[in-house]
C-alpha cells in the first residue's frame, strides 16, 4: 500500500464512512400514512366482521389484502420512505420484510384472541373492540418496530 | 467485507468519501438527496460526480418521473469494489498501528 496515511487519519476516514452509512440507515422507515391506512382498514374489517354477513366479511378481507399487498410490495421493507433514495437490501437487512410481515400476522392472531375474549365476556361488538385495540397497536407499534429495525441495521453495519 | 486492501486516491478525499459511502449503502440516490445530506452546492456536487463518473465508479441516470427532470446516481460494480478495497485498506492501517502499539 503506497499511502502515508496515519492511524488517526484512517480512523477519521472510517468514522466518516460510518456517518454516511448511518444517514442512509436513518432513512429506513415506512410512511405514517401506511400505518394510518392499516389501522383504519383493521377497524373497518372489525366492524364488518361484527355485522356477521359472511360474504361481506370475505369480500372485505380480500379487498383489504389486495390493497395492502399492492401498496406494501414497495413499502414493506422500509427501503423507500422517500422517493429520493433506495436503501439497499444489504443495508436494511435481508429479513426486514419478513419481520414486518410476521409482526402483522401476529397482530391478526392477537385480534382473533382479543375478539374471542371479548365475546366470552359478553361484549356486543367483540371484533370491533379487538380491532380498535390492535389498530392502536399498529399506530403506536409500527414506528417503534421500524426504529428497532434501524437499530438492528446499525448494529449489523458495525459488525461488518 | 473481504475485499483486498487497496487505497484509492479518487475515493479518499473527504467529500468523495462521503458520497461513495452514501451510495454504497443505497441502491441509488437522487442528486438532491446527496446534495442535501452533504450540504453541497449543485455545482460542487456535479464536479465530484463528474470525477467519479469519469473513473467509472458511478453511473448517472436521468429518468423522467412525474414530468420532473431528476438525476439518479448509483455505484457501479467497479465503484463498489474500489470502495470495499479502500475501506479494507483503512482498516488495515488502523489494525497495523494497533498491533504495533501493542508490541511496544
Amino acid at each position: 500500500m503506497d499511502t502515508e496515511l496515519t492511524e488517526a487519519e484512517a480512523r477519521a476516514a472510517l468514522d466518516k464512512i460510518e456517518h454516511s452509512r448511518r444517514r442512509v440507515i436513518d432513512e429506513i422507515d415506512m410512511p405514517q400514512w401506511y400505518w394510518n391506512g392499516v389501522a383504519l382498514g383493521w377497524v373497518v374489517l372489525g366492524v364488518i366482521a361484527d355485522l356477521q354477513i359472511s360474504w361481506l366479511t370475505a369480500v372485505a378481507t380480500v379487498v383489504f389484502g389486495a390493497v395492502h399487498a399492492s401498496v406494501s410490495s414497495r413499502l414493506l421493507g422500509g427501503r423507500h420512505r422517500t422517493d429520493r433514495l433506495s436503501v439497499s437490501t444489504e443495508t436494511a437487512g435481508r429479513h426486514t420484510v419478513l419481520i414486518i410481515a410476521i409482526w402483522l400476522m401476529g397482530l391478526a392472531g392477537v385480534t382473533v384472541g382479543l375478539a374471542l375474549l371479548a365475546k366470552a365476556d359478553g361484549a356486543g361488538h367483540p371484533v370491533t373492540i379487538a380491532s380498535v385495540i390492535v389498530a392502536l397497536l399498529v399506530l403506536l407499534g409500527g414506528p417503534q418496530l421500524m426504529a428497532a429495525l434501524r437499530r438492528r441495521a446499525a448494529r449489523s453495519a458495525n459488525g461488518q | 467485507m473481504s475485499a483486498a486492501p487497496r487505497f484509492d486516491e479518487i475515493i479518499h478525499p473527504s467529500t468523495r468519501l462521503s458520497i461513495v459511502a452514501l451510495l454504497a449503502a443505497a441502491d441509488w440516490a437522487d442528486f438532491s438527496y446527496v446534495r442535501d445530506q452533504l450540504d453541497l452546492s449543485d455545482s460542487a456536487l456535479s464536479k465530484q460526480f463528474a470525477t467519479l463518473e469519469e473513473a467509472g465508479y458511478i453511473t448517472v441516470e436521468r429518468p423522467l418521473t412525474d414530468r420532473r427532470r431528476r438525476v439518479r446516481v448509483r455505484l457501479t460494480r467497479e465503484g463498489r469494489t474500489a470502495f470495499d478495497g479502500h475501506v479494507a485498506a483503512l482498516r488495515q492501517i488502523v489494525s497495523t498501528a494497533t498491533q504495533a502499539a501493542a508490541t511496544l
